[in-house]
């Protein structure tokens, strides 16, 4: 079974410690970090700078880790290590979609929190 | 989830990532603690060095320098927070890296709340138990307390006793043999407590005339007796607030021992020759080189008296039961002394530490100190040698028996002569006041003999100890020494 790009188990968790306010606080920050990381590892692939594309992919490891989007973080970390032409490759395509499943599943979850009983 | 109850800390996140960063924020907060999140390990550095939070979460990868490296520099500046390593690599290597350069545990991520609040609060406590530790090791390490050097057991537990009793106003009795500094552990007892900043008068019981002794603690007003020309404010009034302390408690006289009962059943006084009765908050530390269970017993202390007084008792050990505390004063006195006369002294030699260690103490510290400026006064070298000590000091056959054949004597009436300077003789029974005494005609004879039956007069009645005659005559005890020394060489005193 496909892992959900939002690990729903760890946002129920997070949902149960923090309460709904934070959740979504949370969440807004999160979903900014995706959308800044995601565009500074596009321009540092496209500049071919290996520090700079390595800094964005870890950035966006720490955020989706943090929110338990696993395999968004397994796929940046992935990509930690690429350099030259392979930044170009097939995994900034993998995270760019992860990133952006991430957001959709992202959008789904708050709405649940603002429609009723989370988890 | 229920929370784990938490004391409050101040904790610094060490996190570049914000998603983390918040999420670390939000939880600490929620779980009580005052946080501040800081995105670079050199502004960690300098926010933990201002700010001394009680713990640190920090991040691995950090933008300028990794969380290893700063965990290097927070150990090298001494800064003791307990550091947990966030991390998303829960590898065992990761840990055992963090573990050796200091951090107390490590945390992967993501973490749930209860997981976050378990790491911290143990690493918390350990935090906190190798504060306890440190303070108790060097409670039981300490070789100084107040004016006191040592590190032996028994005086371990008479620093322990005297901290203890110092918050309270209990009064405090403080027993031991002459010379192992009674009126030391009473100013430790006053400078220990929350009377710090107020009075602490000593009186020694012994050295007061009979009939000056009410008056010195109480006071008189003019015309109280002949002589009284003014009011006088006495002991008891002067230590309002702060600590009376009363030496050679055993030799205050029994009619003295009521008045003085009174005073400490109900605070009151009247000076001598007044109706006025005046209320002092004063707290008793007493002293005496008697086993004062053995005065009640003869009649010479009134035993109400006793359980007033005899609240906790410190007991200072002879100096022959403190070990190597004898090399440690030794020591502090050859450094002391040899400044004050110039000297080059820097230690002992092996075999002069022997000979100390060997010596039975009869006379406690104050003997010692008698020895060390004897020795300081008379050579100069490097290293004090054996054949510098003077005699009994290096006579083992003229040794008292040792502590270690002979359990302490307990304290007697009995004067136990202390210094080895001049030939023993006993002390008198009743010694004479210090105060001063009707003036007779002096007999007339040569300035240097006068000189020396005053300086012999005055070492008679301190118990031969050369720092207080020196002091009662108002010239350096090297003074002291060197005559004796050129006395003896002709023959003017005994030879040892």
């Amino acid at each position: 079974m496909p892992t959900p790009p939002l690990t729903a188990g760890f946002a129920a968790q997070l949902a149960q410690d923090l309460g709904p306010d934070d959740v979504r606080m949370i969440l807004s920050v999160f979903r900014a970090d995706l959308t800044r990381l995601d565009g500074e590892l596009h321009e540092a692939a496209a500049a071919q700078d290996a520090t700079a594309f390595r800094r964005a992919a870890h950035g966006l490891a720490g955020a989706a880790g943090a929110v338990g989007a696993a395999e968004l973080e397994a796929a940046c970390r992935a990509a930690m290590a690429r350099t030259g032409a392979d930044m170009m490759g097939p995994d900034l395509a993998a995270i760019h979609g992860l990133a952006e499943a991430s957001l959709d599943d992202l959008a789904t979850y708050v709405a649940r929190l603002d429609g009723g009983p989370h988890g | 989830m229920a929370d784990i109850p938490q004391a409050h800390a101040r904790v610094l996140v060490v996190e570049d990532t914000p998603t983390q960063a918040e999420l670390a924020r939000v939880m600490l907060t929620s779980l009580g603690h005052e946080v501040r999140v800081i995105e670079t390990a050199a502004m960690a550095l300098e926010v933990a060095r201002s700010w001394q939070p009680d713990a640190i979460l920090v991040d691995i990868e950090l933008p300028d320098y990794n969380g290893f490296e700063l965990m290097k520099q927070l150990h090298a500046e001494g800064v003791e927070s307990a550091v947990v390593v966030v991390t998303a690599n829960g590898s065992i290597n990761t840990a055992v890296e963090a573990m050796r350069l200091g951090a107390v545990d490590f945390i992967v991520k993501p973490f749930p709340k209860a997981r976050l609040a378990v790491t911290l609060a143990n690493a918390l406590e350990k935090r906190a138990l190798v504060a306890q530790l440190r303070t108790v090791r060097a409670r039981l390490d300490r070789d100084r307390f107040f004016g006191f050097i040592g590190a032996s057991p028994p005086m371990q537990a008479a620093y322990r006793t005297i901290e203890s009793v110092a918050a309270s106003k209990a009064s405090v009795f403080i027993t031991g043999e002459s010379g192992t500094g009674k009126e030391l552990a009473a100013e430790a007892v006053h400078k220990a407590s929350p009377r710090a900043g107020r009075a602490f008068i000593a009186l020694n019981c012994g050295a007061i005339p009979r009939d000056l002794l009410e008056s010195e603690v109480f006071g008189h007003v003019k015309g109280a007796f002949t002589g009284a020309t003014s009011d006088r404010e006495g002991a008891a009034k002067a230590a309002d607030g702060g600590t009376l302390f009363l030496d050679e408690i055993g030799e205050m006289p029994l009619e003295m021992q009521v008045k003085l009962l009174r005073f400490v059943q109900t605070g009151t006084f009247s000076p001598v020759g007044s109706s006025r009765v005046e209320k002092v908050d004063v707290r008793f530390v007493c002293a005496t080189n008697r086993d004062p269970m053995q005065d009640v017993q003869a009649g010479r202390f009134r035993e109400d008296l006793y359980y007033r007084l005899y609240v906790v008792p410190v007991m200072l050990p002879p100096l022959r039961d403190r070990g190597g505390d004898i090399l440690l004063i030794a020591r502090h006195f050859l450094q002391l002394f040899s400044r004050e006369e110039n000297r080059r002294f820097t230690g002992f030699a092996p075999e002069a530490e022997r000979a100390l260690m060997a010596y039975p103490w009869p006379g406690n510290v104050r003997q010692l100190q008698n020895v060390v400026r004897n020795v300081v006064v008379l050579h100069d070298g490097d290293l004090v040698d054996a054949a510098m000590l003077p005699p009994p000091v290096v006579m083992p056959g003229t040794h008292p028996p040792p502590a270690v054949a002979a359990p302490s004597p307990p304290p007697t009436d009995a004067f136990t002569p202390p210094a080895p300077f001049l030939p023993a003789e006993p002390p008198p029974a009743d010694p004479p006041p210090v105060g001063p005494a009707p003036w007779a005609e002096p007999e007339i004879v040569p300035l240097a003999e006068m000189e020396r039956r005053l300086i012999l007069a005055a070492l008679k009645h301190t118990t031969h100890d050369v720092p207080r005659a020196a002091a009662l005559l108002q010239i350096n005890p090297s003074t002291i020494y060197r005559k004796l020394q050129s006395w003896k060489a002709n023959g003017l005193v005994p030879a040892d």
